[in-house]
């Protein structure tokens, strides 16, 4: 047993010696993950800038400006004045408004009568959800309108006499839709982008650590290292136990290290340090488990090396290391349960949003048991290949 | 020149022999696309959960949530806990929690409140419940229409409410129209014209960066020295490598074009402009290759850090999200990388129609990149090669 602590340290010593190492262990994880939360830190959050025209200046279109700019709307829009169509085309075109509202000519003596007039948005595609705000908070302020012109139709439709139609103009101005919404609190922390790209980063970078550990091992292996360890009493399940335990180490440390330093630098929600240390534990078994296997599997340091690019790219790319899985597609999200990473990631977002300790548990066991069926398929490889 | 041709054909060779080469080359390149382009889609507007039981409910439930269609696409959810969970995952912007008793109490004359959880930062929640409140007043219209005529003819809200739906139809309502004002976008087209380009100029950079290490290789067995005794001069082995990797580049942006084009549909844009900015940009990636080959040590450090650089590049240069949403520093810090000058004229090309004089200052800015690679590169191999 204390020959595998030996052989652990030896391994570390020369890990931690090797820049490479470090630069992929240590550096460049917090190095993007600095990078994305830095780039992303402007698109969290939503804003409307609204270029707004009123050709009408009747009392509908003030009023309509007055719920525009009233205090409930006041940090999801910003009204911006132009002075005409033209002006506002420009201000949505320079991206200098998000999209743009024209009150027509007339809009408010037509909107009793009639034939309406209606408002009119401009939209820019590369801002869809601008024009889409714009829109519903125009559609919302007119949807009382359109309300109590088709109250007085349909009184009038249902037999209220036509002499008395005056009477039903002036009942309908107090009238007030009888749907609204209530918004009630979630309860829980949006996930942000350095909530989730700190551990997705942290986990790729310690998964092109199995191209390394396998690499070094054929190395020793090549040059006769392992050979002459098995000339001294000690067994080659302890020489192998050495090895995963200083991978295991290495991959702690590392997403340790970037949970630590994003946390700190750039507000990074790990969640409780008890649940996130598990599943950082529960992955880094899982990653000796899958450089056993590559191990196992591989009889050169070329075959190590490139069983271990392919498999590395492969769980990263279906986990979602590389895209906000939240956004994806469904199926996409089910693909990502079929890996480890996948699994951890989920267990991080979890954490990240407020679910509570208790939530890592399932995501801990499931990746424990993907390591358990790994390192027994490794093993019987392992054994059935001649020394 | 014969000898040049020579060494560029033994090295290409090297190069697409090599089984886990060919991975990165055509496999992984092929996968990214697809993952990326199919997450990369326009939402056309906010997701909103309902829950399966209000689905098939009473009338007025089930046209709300037809409503509801109106502010993007809809997720139907087993239950409220399974919802909440969504949204705190982000996979869905909100939950609308229609009342049970929602028809009872309209037609009783009541008015109701209808729950709405919003996710994401406080302002992108207020964004989404505007929209929902437009479906759910756009709803109330003719409830409170039905609910007028039945108080002012004696009547139930529920008698009228098929007259109200019915005078509906025919009322010309206050509408408003979006009209798009945009002349041209600043993004890429969503979805695989997306992922596409930006991966053809990720690719061919990260692998031409990673292909150093054979041309390191190659001078660390000493085959170049050993050919120097042959009647070859060091400026034609120099250029047989930069012709390999060029044919390489060319070959990988290739694949990638036509994968895009055959596959996924892929419109790449005014043919010149694409030609003239594809080729300049293999030049770049063979800059880049010859400068790895030149500046590395050993081949594990090409391979290693070469990716890592070439991804860090591709984060800021505007491959993995729009330089776009990025803050104007990183904008800025981003065009030290040749990345962002050639997304920038893939935008023109893709998203302006744009032609080769549009991309001119970008191709200019690029072409300069190459030069200054190649020459270094060549003055680094040419030196080390005669020493």
């Amino acid at each position: 047993m204390f020959a595998a602590f030996v052989i652990a340290a030896k391994d570390l010593r020369q890990r931690f010696r090797d820049r490479s190492a470090l630069v992929l262990g240590f550096v460049a994880p917090v190095a993007v993950a600095a990078l994305m939360s830095f780039a992303f830190s402007g698109v969290e959050s939503f804003h409307a800038d609204i270029a707004l025209v009123d050709n009408d200046r009747g009392q509908i279109a003030v009023a309509l400006r007055g719920a525009l700019t009233g205090p409930e709307l006041s940090d999801v829009l910003t009204v911006r004045d132009a002075a005409d169509d033209a002006e506002a085309r420009r201000m949505v075109d320079a991206g200098d408004a998000g999209a743009g509202l024209i009150i027509p000519a007339g809009f408010s003596a037509a909107a009793v009568g009639d034939k309406p007039i209606g408002l009119r948005v401009l939209g820019n595609p590369d801002e869809p959800l601008q024009a889409q705000v714009a829109r519903a908070v125009a559609d919302a302020y007119v949807a009382q309108l359109n309300a109590d012109r088709l109250s007085v139709t349909t009184a009038l439709a249902a037999g209220f006499p036509e002499s008395r139609a005056a009477e039903l103009a002036a009942a309908v101005a107090n009238l007030q839709l009888p749907e609204s919404v209530q918004a009630q609190p979630t309860g829980y922390r949006q996930l942000r982008t350095a909530s989730y790209y700190a551990p997705a980063m942290g986990i790729m970078f310690v998964l092109f650590a199995i191209g390394f550990t396998a690499r070094d091992y054929f190395t020793e292996q090549r040059t006769g290292t392992l050979e002459r360890i098995g000339a001294a009493p000690v067994t080659r399940g302890v020489v192998l136990l050495g090895k995963s335990l200083a991978a295991f180490v290495y991959s702690v440390v590392s997403l340790g290290t970037l949970a630590i330093v994003s946390s700190l630098a750039f507000d990074a929600e790990w969640g409780p340090p008890a649940a996130a240390l598990a599943l950082i534990l529960a992955f880094s078994a899982v990653l000796v488990a899958l450089t056993a296997l590559v191990v196992a599997i591989a009889r050169t340091e070329r075959q190590a090396d490139g069983l271990a690019t392919i498999v590395t790219f492969v769980l990263l790319l279906l986990g979602g290391n590389f895209v906000l899985l939240s956004q994806a597609p469904e199926m996409l999200r089910r693909l990502a349960l079929l890996t480890p990473n996948g699994w951890a990631l989920r267990g991080f977002t979890d954490l990240a949003t407020g679910a509570g300790a208790t939530s890592a548990i399932v995501p801990v066991l499931v990746i424990l048991g993907m390591a358990a069926l790994l390192g027994t398929i490794a093993a019987v490889v392992g054994q059935r290949r001649p020394a | 020149m014969r000898a040049a041709l020579a060494v560029a054909g033994v090295s290409l060779r090297r190069i697409l022999r090599d089984r886990t080469a060919l991975f990165f080359i055509v496999v992984l390149p092929v996968v990214i696309i697809t993952v990326i382009g199919t997450v990369v889609q326009n939402p056309g507007g906010f997701r909103i959960g309902v829950l399966a039981s209000q689905i098939s409910g009473p009338p007025l439930a089930t046209s709300l949530v037809d409503e509801l269609k109106s502010v993007g696409p809809l997720h139907t959810l087993a239950d409220e806990s399974t919802a909440r969970t969504a949204l705190r995952r982000g996979e869905i912007d909100a939950v609308v929690l229609v009342p049970a008793g929602l028809d009872a109490d309209l037609l009783g004359g009541q008015d109701v409140r209808i729950p709405v959880l919003a996710g994401g930062a406080e302002s992108t929640q207020s964004a989404v419940r505007s929209a929902v409140a437009a479906a759910v007043a756009r709803h109330a219209e003719r409830v409170q229409a039905a609910a007028f005529a039945a108080r002012t003819t004696g009547t139930t809200t529920a008698e009228q409410l098929p007259r109200a739906t019915a005078v509906q139809r025919v009322t010309p309502r206050i509408g408003i129209s979006t009209e798009n004002v945009a002349t041209g976008s600043d993004y890429l087209p969503l979805g695989f014209s997306y992922s596409a380009p930006t991966m053809l100029v990720l690719f061919v950079f990260i692998n031409a960066l990673a292909g150093g290490a054979s041309i390191i290789q190659t001078r660390q067995l000493g085959i170049y020295s050993r050919a120097q005794a042959a009647p070859i001069r060091v400026r034609s082995l120099v250029l047989g490598e930069t012709l390999c990797y060029l044919t390489f580049a060319v070959l990988q942006s290739i694949l990638i074009v036509g994968v895009g084009a055959l596959l996924f549909g892929v419109s790449w844009g005014n043919s010149l402009a694409a030609v003239a900015l594809i080729g300049t940009w293999a030049l770049v990636g063979t800059g880049a290759g010859m400068l790895s080959g030149a500046l590395f040590k050993t081949p594990d450090q090409a391979s290693a850090i070469g990716p890592v650089i070439g991804i860090a590049f591709a984060m800021l240069g505007g491959c993995m999200w729009p330089l776009e949403i990025v803050p104007d520093a990183v904008q800025t810090l981003g065009h030290a990388t040749p990345h962002a000058w050639a997304i920038d004229a893939w935008i023109t090309v893709l998203s302006r129609d744009g032609g080769l004089a549009d991309i001119a200052t970008d191709l200019a800015v690029l072409a300069a990149f190459a030069t200054a690679m190649l020459g270094l590169a060549s003055i680094v191999h040419q030196r080390r090669l005669t020493s």
